[in-house]
């Protein structure tokens, strides 16, 4: 068999296009799941009252479920259980949004823990009230520490967001898939989907792994 | 206390203000910041839990409870057994088999010929980098066209998945591999040991045991991943659950049931993985 240069080459308008749509999805997703990991990372710490209860539960239950589950349990189940029909984007985005709150409430609190507690107790005793101990003293520190997780997550969930093609979301794989099956070229087209993904999700992790050599040497 | 200090004292008293206005202050502020932490901690949340319960709540069209039936499903619970038996296959297959695979390409690692470590290099990079759906989906559509073997969606889905734990693991591996200090390499080289002694009876056997937490944690992140497999209907569980919802109608039953057994295998496995971390993690590691 030969290398198809022709198919390969004029796979990419098409994958570009679905490109677009991945990373709507992946960036809707983060930051729909950032705001949800940001309220659950909160009431994890308070450490007791209803909030903390109910987080537990919800990153508890989130980390557990494939993504593939809860995907398909929104599409398909969610006509009947919500009073609304939603569209395969938005299923998706909700689904990876749910999952991903887990994870970066996860994410979120390690960074805060790993803020010495000294520091804390400094601001504590210093008179100042939680919101400007959170602001000034917490979050700028928590933030650079939590940021390769971050980064990491963000590779997870572009590697992921190619599961939503099951449901019909028009994003790079379903594209890929789409073209390979009207020209029947699966190796070229495939690997150009592949070439795409591993061109976003390459930098990603080597900016990953990058950040986190840099703190641990900062650390020692 | 002598008197100067308590004279210096005084002095610094009297420039704050009369004694009862000091206090006044201190209890004002002690109150304010109270009341700020009860609002921070307490009030704040409990609206914030009540609301999102409430919003949850009312999204819902509870009708549905009155047509939700689970015992429907009693019917399919050998193909659900089946496809949960062909997950566990296929997880346990896949780890073993990148275990292996890992473990020789980060032994690869270590070997000084620049080309091959390019290679590997290259392997685990692309691997790690790319999503499992492609890559079962290239395996199963693009391989076959030029090597002429196609595989059925079993076999491509074990393939995929050792592919990329291969690579995974052989980055675990070679965190492994150069835990180990330099003075076992050196007092195997002085005794004279051959080659593969040295790798089978003292590198790898103490590797092995630094890579159990890491292993456990892929392993169960593989049990969550082979849901992907669905899309090429593998006839692992989550493909039986989507044939079984479609069949009979009822999605709510099968995909909460199927999710349920997920939530709870992992949740098992977390809790192994836990255990073995405590027995052979840094705590551990005196023995």
């Amino acid at each position: 068999m030969v290398f198809d240069g022709a198919a390969f080459t004029d796979a990419f308008p098409l994958l570009v296009e679905g490109l677009w749509m991945t990373v709507l999805l992946v960036l809707a997703s983060l930051g729909i799941g950032a705001a949800i990991g940001l309220v659950a990372c909160i009431g994890q710490l308070l450490g007791r009252g209803a909030l903390n209860r109910l987080s537990r539960a919800y990153v508890s239950l989130f980390r557990g479920l494939p993504e593939t589950v809860l995907i398909f349990w929104i599409y398909f189940c969610g006509p009947f259980v919500f009073d609304i029909r939603l569209s395969a984007f938005a299923s998706g985005t909700i689904a990876l949004s749910l999952v991903g709150g887990s994870y970066l409430s996860e994410i979120f609190r390690a960074g805060v823990l790993a803020v010495p507690r000294g520091e804390i107790e400094a601001g504590r005793a210093l008179g100042l009230t939680f919101p400007v101990v959170a602001m000034d003293l917490v979050i700028p520190r928590a933030f650079r520490i939590m940021l390769p997780a971050f980064l990491g997550f963000m590779t997870i969930l572009i590697k992921n967001s190619g599961i939503t093609s099951a449901i019909g979301v028009t994003e790079m794989f379903y594209q890929g898939q789409i073209i390979a099956g009207d020209n029947f070229k699966h190796f070229e087209v495939f690997t150009a989907v592949g070439v795409l993904y591993f061109l976003i999700i390459f930098p990603l992790s080597m900016a990953s792994s990058g950040l986190e050599r840099r703190l641990a040497s900062a650390d020692r | 206390m002598d008197e100067a200090g308590r004279l210096r004292r005084r002095a610094a008293d009297d420039r704050r203000g009369p004694r009862f206005v000091r206090t006044v202050d201190l209890v004002i502020t002690a109150w304010l910041r109270q009341r700020s932490d009860v609002l921070w901690f307490t009030v704040l949340p409990t609206t914030a839990a009540l609301a999102i319960v409430a919003g949850v709540v009312g999204l819902v069209d509870w009708k549905f409870i009155r047509t939700v039936d689970f015992s429907t499903l009693w019917i399919y619970r050998f193909a659900l057994l089946e496809g949960l038996g062909f997950t566990l296959l296929l997880t346990g297959l896949s780890v073993l088999m990148g275990l292996v695979a890992g473990t020789a390409l980060a032994a690869g690692l270590q070997a000084p010929i620049g080309p091959l470590k390019w290679l590997i290099s290259g392997y685990i990079e692309i691997f790690r980098n790319t999503p499992l759906v492609l890559q079962l989906f290239w395996i199963h559509f693009a391989v076959p066209g030029f090597t002429g073997v196609s595989t059925t969606p079993f076999q491509t889905g074990l393939i995929a998945m050792t592919l990329q734990s291969s690579a995974y693991l052989a980055d675990v591996a070679r965190a492994g591999i150069q835990a180990i200090s330099k003075g076992q390499w050196d007092a195997a080289d002085a005794l004279g040991l051959t080659t593969r002694t040295k790798w089978f009876d003292i590198v790898l056997p103490q590797a092995l045991k630094i890579m159990i937490p890491p292993l456990a944690n892929i392993a169960v992140g593989y049990f969550k991943a082979s849901t992907v497999l669905a899309l090429l209907s593998v006839g692992e569980l989550m493909t039986v659950a989507a044939r079984v919802a479609q069949h009979s109608f009822r999605p709510i039953e099968t995909f909460t049931v199927v999710g349920l057994i997920y939530l709870v295998m992992s949740a098992v496995f977390s809790g192994l993985t836990y255990r073995l971390e405590r027995a052979y993690g840094p705590q551990g590691k005196a023995g």
